[in-house]
Formats: C-alpha cells, structure tokens, sequence
C-alpha cells in the first residue's frame, strides 16, 4: 500500500516521507546512546546476579564434561567444579571467563560409576555454587557408523514404516461416503491437534529443565510456533495457488503439506529418541521407540485423507507419490534422531519442536478449510465433530504407551 | 520457506555448535588424584594440589601469636595491652578466583592470636571501623560488662576497651556477639585467645589451627571447609616440621552450620587435652569430635619423616578444603635449637 502511495506523490513528497521515517528512529538512537553512556547511572540500580547454567553433561572415559553457558546480565570467571558436591581439579576450555551468553567446557577427570546419579557443580567468582543432577550415568554416544545405522533403523521403525502403514488405509477411506470421508479428515484434525499440543508441552518441558531463565523459554516457544505457522502457511497457500496450473492437484497438494508438517514434527519425536538413548535411559526409549511407532501410524492416516479425493490420478502415480509423502513425513525421524543422539543441544530441541507445533496448526487449519470447501461451512457436522473429539481421545491413549 | 528455513538452520547450528570464547594454544597440564595427567589447552582450575597463594597467608598465621604491649604494675602483675580493630567491607580471595565479602579483627580471619600467661592483666583497645555494630566476646572468665554481649560498640569509629585478667588456663576462642550472631560469626569476626600456664608447658614447635567454614553462597551450607581459613592451602604448601621433636598445636572449631567437625592425624596418635584447661592429657588418639567452638591442645611427636596427611575424617570437609599436610624432615639434618615456648 505504501508503496502506490508513494508513487502518486513528488519526489519532494518522497523525501519528506523517508524523513518522517528516519527522524524517529534517529530520536531511538539518540535514546539508546544517552543511556548507555552519560545517563549510564540511572541504570546503576541494584546489585546485578551473575548466573550460569550448566546446559549439558556428558560421561566419557574417566571423565565427565560440562557445557556451561553464562545466562546472566553480567561476566563470571569459572572458578570451581565440583562432583557430588566435592571440589575436583578441573580444566576449562577455551578458558574460564565467560562473557554474556559464552560457553566453556568443564573437563572433570573423574572414575565415575555407570548408571549412578551424579550432581555436577560449577562455582563462580562470587563464590555462587550452581547444579546439575544427573539421574544416571552413561557414556556419550561416539559418532560411528554402527550408532548411526542403529539410529537410521530406529528412525524408519518409528518414522517411516507406521507412515507407510497409516497409508494402506487409502482404499478404504476412498471408498467411503462424503460424511465419512469428513470423519476421517476431522479424525485426522484431532489426531495433529493432540500432536500440536504435545509437542508445546514437551518444548517448554526442555525449556523449563535445561535453558536458563534468560531465554525466556515459553515465549521463545510462542515465538516460534507462530514464525513456523505463518511461515508455511503463506508458503502452503502459494503451494495450492499454484496446484491450480501445474500438475499437482489440490488434493496432492494438501496432502503434501500435511505429509511437511508430519514431517517437521517426527523430526522432533526423532530428536526426543535420541535423546533418550544418549542420556543413557534406554529402557525409558524402547517405550518411547514403541509408543511413537504405534501413535504414528495414525499420520499416515492423516495424508492418505485428502490424497483420497484425487480420482484423476493413475494408480502408478498414487502409489509414487504415496512412498514420496511417507518417505517425507518419516524420513525427519532418522536425522531427529541423529541429531537427539550425537548432539543434543536443549535451545535446538525447543526450536525444532516449536517448528513441528507450529507446522502442525497450518496443517490443521488447512484440513479445516479443505472440509469448509466440501460443504461443511459451519464445521459443526456431527461426523466433524465426532472425528475431532476421537482423534484427541486416540492419540492420547495411543500417547499412555509412551 | 526458504526463509523459514535458513533461520531455523541458523539459529540451531548456533544451537549445536555453541560460541566458544576464543581459543588458546598454549598447553597446560594437571594431575589428578589418581594420578592421571590431563592436558587441556584451557585454563587449570585446581584449588586442591597447584600451588597457588591468596592474600592471606595461613602460613604466616600458623605460627604468629600476639602478646601484646608488656608493662608492669606496681605489684609485679604483667599489663598486655592489645589493638584490634574490626572492618566488614573487605572483599577477600579466599581460595584462587572465589572472591568473598569478610568481617575481620585486624584485616584477617581468624584475627590475630591474643596470647598472655595466667594471671595477666589484658587490656584490649578495640575499635569499631565497620558499618554494622560488632563486640569482642571472649570465652573464658571475666567480668560481665566486659562480656562483649550487651555492650554493643557503635560502627564508624566505636570504642571499647575489655579490661579482664587472663583466666582459665587453655585454649579459647573470641568471637564478635551482635546478632545476628551467625551472620558474624560465619563473615569472619573469631580469633584465638590462649591462656598460658604459669609453669609454662614443654618447649615444643606450636601452631594454632581454627578450623573453619566458608558459605560464599549464603545458603546456610558451607562451601569451603579449611584449617585457617583457605581450602587446601597445607595441601599445597605442607607445613614442615621435624621428626623427634614435640608439635603442639592449639586447634578451634569454628564451623557453622554443621553440628560437628573432627581432626584426624595420619602416621600417628596425640596426646589431647580438652580446652586446654588441664596439664594432664585425657586422651591418646588420632581423631577428636568437635562441635561449635569446642577446642583443646594436640601434642605429637613424629618418629619417621615423610608426608602426613591430617584432614577432617568428615569426608565432606576434607574434600571441600580441610585437609593439609604434614612435611616430616629428619631432624638429624636440621638444627630444633628454634624450638621454645610462650613469651
């Protein structure tokens, strides 16, 4: 809009418009400098907290490593670590001054003892002692190519075979009627609902336990969520314009972001896997490496919804283009869990899964439109209705085996 | 979407690959306690076995006793006049790189010694340079305006001079008494008041060790434990003594918090005299309990040289800075002529 205005005026005008524009912001500088210098003493209020936070601990050869990260307003020097809450000789690399939001590695040499809970502290110049706990103790993941087999297999176990699996329910949602078919795009609703509100719960479950307060973890959530939803919707929208005049059809076309928004999510359950292995709770990851298999077979089911209303399409055709979504939706899983297991970092698990929460809503909304579209303007259908409300309870009976 | 998606990528290999602060190239070394030599291109954080000093030096303080300006009454009874002025805004290195606010009795903690023999007329000019109020309590017997309890002494320049006659004979601790008395206590206002017998003791090589604790944290757990005051310091500078000759140590608990503190000696056993208050010793042994305040007289005496480790036997305080070490050398090398005792 500015930019027609713009054109109808005079280049004078159009000076005068960048002015107006500039000034202000030359006032904010103005502001911003006044305050970080000669009016630095009216932020000399208070005592400022030095804080750090120990984001990640790692158990290698007679050793245990610590990832500190400086959360606080002000600069700290590393000066003590200490195991189980007794002070051990340390080294800190680079070093052990750590300005605002810097890192250091703590290296412990220390005879631990597998499977034991450890508590690993760090103390500061000031004399402040900050912890972690660790449940119990395992060795870090190496980065070889057995691990990394054993994750890529994980990874289609709990990823890309339930896709493929939810998927061989196409025939039969193909042959339904229309209200039925409207049960299943609804079912398909309350299943991605449950997986939205699942995967906000579970970043800011990260957030609360392994980042700093100074991240501002729920709202980093909420940031990105939003970001991710209207990122992908403006990108699915211009997708389904286009699906118009190319050769995807509507009904691929959504199917194809749903199968990208899947997609986007298993990477994160595929990162929670990793994880678990890597923290060493391996029993806690078999239940993990079931339940998400079993609750995933019900995404395929999500794809294969709209893709049913395809009639035009060659039984070839669908069945590439079936492997092709599965194999987008699973696939993330296998680098999930790459990434969970070898390098686990809490401030990317929670991007990720906002990420996944995030392209899970668009994908919703879609499905709403798409059912609008057919005919059910008010969404308050009884088999919509129903197809939500049992979406929600399946996933999250599905969800108690994890 | 490619937007969406270099951000993403962007800010999780910020995430994976977090910022290290610039790297050195310089390599260092360290050795554990198992003896396992470590590199590391870092910085080496080891209050426990490098060598490293702080401004306050235990070593200095192990052996420096305090008695005062000597004069006569007419009657023949010895006047020792002593100066102690309290401050409480020093921000001290109280082990390497760990900076905390003390409350001192002449700039140190423990403050200094005060040593007299029974019987002596002790008058102590204290001066009160802090900002809060503060008082010299002594343990022993004296009068009770001269109790340091309800005599509080005003802060920027207060005075107050303790008049008393040295008594019981042993060891004693004196402490500020202004509530809140553990916030005193555990900032540092203690020192050590030794009550000599007039018949003198042994000559012996003597040291004072208070053993004490440091909440840097304020979160009513000590975060250091020590033997004067700095974690590990007679681990990595061992006090050296000779063999065959009488150590006596005059040993004060003053660790907070914790209900008790205990002091084990390795290589050998001590004669223990409780409070100091007898001359006959109650106790053969190498481990005493200790509780608040409680303290007494160690002698021992060292048949072979080499290194002896004394620590508390809580395990939890020697790990965290009370432990030290005993240098034994053989006194047929040395010259013990050094050796006396008392004023």
């Amino acid at each position: 809009m500015t930019v027609m205005w713009n054109m109808a005026v005079s280049e004078t005008s159009k000076f005068k418009v960048v002015a107006s524009g500039v000034i202000p912001f030359a006032f904010v500088v103005v502001m911003m400098l006044y305050i970080f210098g000669p009016g630095a003493d009216l932020l000399d209020l208070g005592v400022a907290l030095p804080e750090i936070t120990i984001e990640k601990v790692d158990f290698i050869d007679s050793e245990i490593q610590a990832t500190v990260r400086n959360t606080g307003p002000i600069s700290v020097q590393i000066a003590i670590a200490d195991v189980n809450d007794r002070i051990q000789p340390a080294a800190v690399e680079p070093d052990g001054f750590l300005d605002r939001y810097e890192t250091a590695l703590v290296r412990i040499p220390f005879e631990w003892n597998e499977a034991e809970p450890y508590r690993i502290g760090i103390t500061i110049d000031d004399g402040t002692r900050f912890e972690k706990e660790i449940e119990s103790a395992a060795f870090a993941l190496e980065f070889t190519s057995d691990l990394v087999i054993f994750f890529a297999i994980i990874g289609t176990y709990v990823g890309i075979i339930p896709v493929m699996i939810g998927l061989l329910w196409l025939p039969f949602i193909r042959r339904i009627s229309k209200s039925k078919y409207h049960f299943f795009l609804a079912l398909t609703v309350g299943l991605l609902l449950f997986l939205g509100i699942d995967a906000i719960e579970e970043a800011i479950e990260v957030s609360n336990e392994n980042l700093a307060g100074s991240f501002n973890g729920i709202l980093l959530t909420a940031t990105v969520v939003v970001i991710s939803f209207i990122g992908l919707y403006y990108a699915g929208q211009k997708l389904i314009d286009r699906a118009d005049s190319s050769k995807l059809t509507k009904p691929v076309a959504i199917a194809l972001m749903i199968a990208i928004g899947i997609g986007l999510h298993n990477f994160g359950e595929g990162l929670a896997i990793g994880a678990a292995v890597g923290l060493g709770s391996i029993a806690f990851s078999t239940f993990l490496i079931v339940g998400f298999a079993l609750h995933n077979t019900t995404e395929g089911i999500a794809i294969a919804g709209p893709l049913s209303k395809d009639k035009t399409l060659s039984k070839k055709s669908l069945i590439t283009k079936l492997i092709g979504f599965g194999l987008i939706a699973g696939s993330p899983a296998i680098f999930g869990a790459w990434i969970g297991g070898f390098s686990y970092s809490p401030f990317s698990s929670v991007i990720f899964l906002a990420i996944g929460a995030g392209a899970i809503f668009q994908v919703i909304v879609v499905i709403l439109r798409l059912i609008r579209e057919e005919g059910d303007k008010n969404l308050s259908g009884s088999s919509v209705v129903a197809g939500i409300a049992i979406g929600m309870l399946v996933m999250y009976l599905t969800s108690i085996l994890v | 979407m490619i937007l969406l998606l270099s951000v993403t990528i962007g800010l999780s290999v910020i995430a994976i690959f977090p910022n290290f602060s610039e790297a050195q190239s310089e390599l260092k070394t360290f050795i554990t306690h198992s003896g396992k030599v470590i590199r590391t291109t870092g910085d080496v954080i080891d209050p426990l076995y490098t060598v490293s000093t702080v401004e306050f030096d235990p070593m200095e303080y192990l052996r420096e006793f305090n008695y005062g300006e000597v004069s006569k009454l007419a009657d023949g009874t010895t006047v020792r006049e002593y100066t102690i002025i309290a401050e409480d805004d020093k921000v001290m290195e109280v082990s390497p790189g760990v900076f905390y606010n003390v409350w001192t009795y002449n700039g140190t903690v423990p403050g200094p010694t005060i040593r007299a023999t029974e019987g002596d007329l002790l008058k102590i000019n204290f001066i009160n340079n802090g900002s809060k109020e503060h008082t010299i309590h002594f343990h022993g017997i004296h009068p009770a305006g001269m109790d340091g309890v309800f005599e509080a002494v005003g802060p920027g320049g207060g005075k107050f001079v303790y008049e008393f006659e040295a008594g019981p004979v042993g060891v004693h601790p004196y402490h500020c008494h202004v509530m809140p008395l553990e916030e005193h206590i555990v900032h540092g206002l203690y020192g050590v008041f030794i009550v000599d017998p007039k018949e003198g003791r042994e000559p012996a090589d003597e040291m004072v060790m208070v053993l004490n604790g440091l909440d840097t944290d304020f979160d009513t757990e000590n975060n250091f434990y020590a033997a004067n005051t700095i974690p590990f310091y007679y681990q990595h500078h061992p006090i050296q003594i000779n063999s065959h000759e009488l150590i006596r140590i005059y040993v004060v608990n003053m660790v907070e918090f914790d209900p008790i503190n205990n002091f084990h000696l390795h290589g050998n056993l001590y004669e223990y005299y409780p409070t100091g208050t007898d001359l006959v010793p109650s106790f053969y042994t190498d481990m005493i309990t200790l509780s608040q305040t409680e303290r007494g007289i160690m002698e021992f005496v060292y048949e072979y040289p080499g290194k002896y480790l004394f620590h508390a036997h809580k395990v939890e305080f020697s790990e965290k800075g009370w432990v030290g070490i005993f240098l034994v050398n053989d006194s047929s090398e040395s010259d013990d002529s050094d050796v006396e005792y008392g004023s």
